[in-house]
């Protein structure tokens, strides 16, 4: 599976990098690798968060922290070899 | 600008905010705000619980459409409102939360009733604040009404520090609200329109496929426009129950685990599913990979995580869902004048299944009540415009089914989250909401017990809800899984409340009038007798049979196609021609 990275806008304010990592804590993704450092907006941070993840898996940790409020914009670093989009759905389970 | 502190700023705030009810208690960190409160426009309900002011929150904000205001102190207090603003985010509804929090100082030091409520809150909320500095507090408030209240609507906390609500401040209130990472897109791209009605036009087995949404954005009037220029089948969700009327021709009921043949099998069977503020939930779709494999999917939705998160959208249309139909009606329009499908076979075969499998029920054959004809009565002696709260479990179901709903915020449930206990605290702020409509509790003797203490609330505020306990004497949903799937070991789910407690006792204990009811020829009587009284809370305990389940039902994890509208008893499928 190919890493991609994902370069998050956010606003430089307490508790973000907690909501953040939260997010991929709750919805069950790994973060294989996250810097977080100023940008020349002081207000403003910046994320680098690599995954492990494409196609769906992807949109969706995309969607989602695109739903924090803190966060400003998700920019996705493809990787050398774009992989291809692939609409899979959620696992089935008994609940 | 005026200089006051942060607690009347706070209050100021909520003011401007245009609050006109809260439900809270007072206690050590917020008790600064209480005195503002003492003498604000604002009417403060004292709740016995803070989760009775989180549901009643809840309860407001769903039958007004306005934003639910609750409020209660630090540690206990705030965490109390956990599971209401949990409830709040599963079924998208608009809240705000004011926790009192302990001094700045004190943060972090485990001071007495510390606890993170923001950390606590993070994973559901959409969104929440801690405030240290009483001159954020009017922004932090403006933003929290707007983020709960646009978009996809949810729940808000904003937790303040004592020592910020006691220290003066200038108080200005923003006139607008501007956050760059907050951009809700409400008007659909015209392009996801066209695409759309095209994608009709292409369709002979067409089914709208509608959730909640469509009471959130107000477009109940919008959607029976566009169900009657296409004249396609409609099927609500339990969150939708009442945004397509029920008496509708087109209306197929309640798709799901306990959902209509009918809407089950138009979903299943359909080559379109026009998706409405859904989000293709498990109870709807049971077993994911089985579900409407044949149909193409058309998704709006205001939310856009939603879209492709559990199912692949074909057409995606994000935008505000009344925008959405009232652009989609005239592309529909201008696209079925070049090309009408033929939908009458598909709709001949879905009245078939309609009329063959209409809901129903078996009266008890020793003669006790039947919980089904109960909540039946209710709904018609009460009439279309009473508004209706139940809690969950099998009286959540059958309130859902054998009510019959006529208009849009006149059903409410804890649909997402499953809240039991919700039902009385609900209907308390229902009530607020809407004083001159008839409310009715529909709750499990089970619920009942997790939240009565707020009629003891309803009783001194003049609330006058009424209840309708469903007593079973039983955690009746749980005990209907241990027949069907743990081959009838009643672990734990016996009650024993036919007796104890004794409910109409405990009602008038409460400040409410206590009635009984435990044969079919009173029923009436007893409603209407509750019907007439206007001055103080009714609480019936209906006495009803123990073994009644709710069907149809499909498994947990089950295909679709595996209905059974009975104990082992699958539709007789050779007979429809499908």
């Amino acid at each position: 599976m190919a890493q991609h990275t994902l370069e998050v806008l956010v606003e430089n304010s307490p508790g973000v990098l907690a909501r953040v990592a939260g997010l991929f804590s709750r919805r069950a993704y790994n973060i294989e690798r996250l810097s977080v450092g100023p940008t020349a907006d002081p207000t403003i941070s910046q994320m680098d968060i690599v995954v492990n993840l494409e196609g769906h898996a992807l949109e969706q940790v995309i969607a989602q922290l695109d739903k924090l409020i803190n966060v400003i914009s998700i920019k996705e670093i493809l990787p050398d070899k774009a992989a291809p989009a692939v609409h899979d759905t959620q696992p089935d389970y008994q609940n | 600008m005026s200089q006051m502190t942060g607690a009347s700023s706070l209050v100021a705030s909520l003011e401007a905010a245009g609050v006109d009810v809260m439900f809270g208690i007072p206690g050590g960190a917020i008790l600064p705000a209480y005195d503002p409160i003492f003498s604000s426009s604002i009417r403060h309900v004292l709740v016995r619980h803070e989760q009775g002011a989180g549901h009643a929150a809840t309860g407001y904000a769903q039958v007004t459409g306005r934003v639910g205001v609750c409020i209660a102190t630090s540690g206990p207090g705030a965490t109390n409102l956990v599971t209401p603003l949990a409830d709040a985010a599963m079924d998208s509804v608009p809240v705000v939360a004011i926790t009192g929090q302990v001094p700045s100082v004190a943060i972090g030091t485990d001071a007495f009733q510390e606890a993170d409520i923001r950390g606590i809150t993070m994973p559901f909320a959409k969104h929440n604040y801690l405030i240290t500095n009483p001159a954020d507090i009017p922004r932090a408030i403006a933003e929290a009404f707007h983020i709960a209240s646009t978009g996809r609507p949810g729940p808000v906390l904003v937790d303040i520090a004592k020592d910020a609500l006691q220290t003066m401040t200038d108080f200005k209130y923003p006139h607008s609200v501007n956050l760059a990472g907050y951009q809700p897109k409400l008007v659909p791209d015209n392009q996801s329109i066209l695409d759309a009605a095209a994608l009709i036009t292409q369709s002979s087995k067409p089914v709208f496929y509608v959730g909640g949404g469509i009471i959130k954005a107000d477009a109940s009037r919008e959607l029976m426009e566009l169900a009657q220029l296409l004249g396609a089948p409609v099927v609500t969700t339990l969150m939708a129950r009442g945004a397509f009327p029920d008496s509708h021709p087109l209306n197929l009921g309640m798709p799901g685990m306990h959902g209509t043949v009918a809407a089950v099998t138009a979903l299943q069977k359909a080559d379109l599913l026009i998706t409405l503020g859904a989000r293709f939930d498990d109870r709807v779709t049971g077993k994911l990979s089985t579900f409407a494999v044949n149909a193409k999917v058309i998704h709006a939705d205001v939310d856009p995580a939603e879209i492709g998160k559990n199912r692949f959208a074909d057409v995606a249309v994000l935008g505000d869902l009344k925008n959405t139909l009232s652009a989609l009606i005239p592309a529909l329009k201008a696209a079925l004048g070049k090309n009408q499908p033929d939908l009458a076979p598909w709709l001949r075969q879905m009245n078939s299944l309609k009329a063959a499998y209409p809901l129903g029920y078996d009266k008890p054959s020793d003669g006790s009540l039947s919980p089904q004809y109960v909540i039946e009565r209710l709904g018609k002696i009460s009439g279309p415009e009473a508004i209706f709260a139940a809690g969950v479990g099998q009286h959540q179901m059958w309130a859902s089914q054998f009510v019959s709903y006529e208009n849009p915020r006149t059903w409410l449930n804890s649909g997402g989250l499953g809240t039991m206990g919700y039902a009385v605290p609900a209907a308390m702020g229902a009530k607020v909401g809407a004083p001159d409509t008839t409310v009715w509790a529909i709750d499990g003797d089970g619920c009942f017990q997790m939240t009565n203490q707020e009629l003891v609330t309803c009783a001194l505020n003049n609330i006058p809800i009424k209840v309708a306990i469903i007593n079973n004497e039983s955690l009746g949903m749980v005990r209907q899984w241990q027949t069907l799937f743990y081959e009838g070991r009643y672990s734990n789910t016996s009650l024993e409340s036919k007796r104890v407690p004794n409910f109409p006792m405990l009602a008038e204990a409460m400040g409410c009038v206590g009635l009984s009811c435990e044969r079919e020829e009173d029923v009436d009587a007893i409603i209407e007798k509750a019907m007439g009284i206007h001055n103080q809370p009714v609480v019936i305990d209906f006495r009803v049979h123990r073994d009644a389940m709710v069907w149809p039902m499909v498994a947990a994890g089950a295909s679709n196609d595996d209905i059974k509208i009975a104990r082992e008893t699958a539709p007789d499928w050779d007979s429809q021609e499908l």
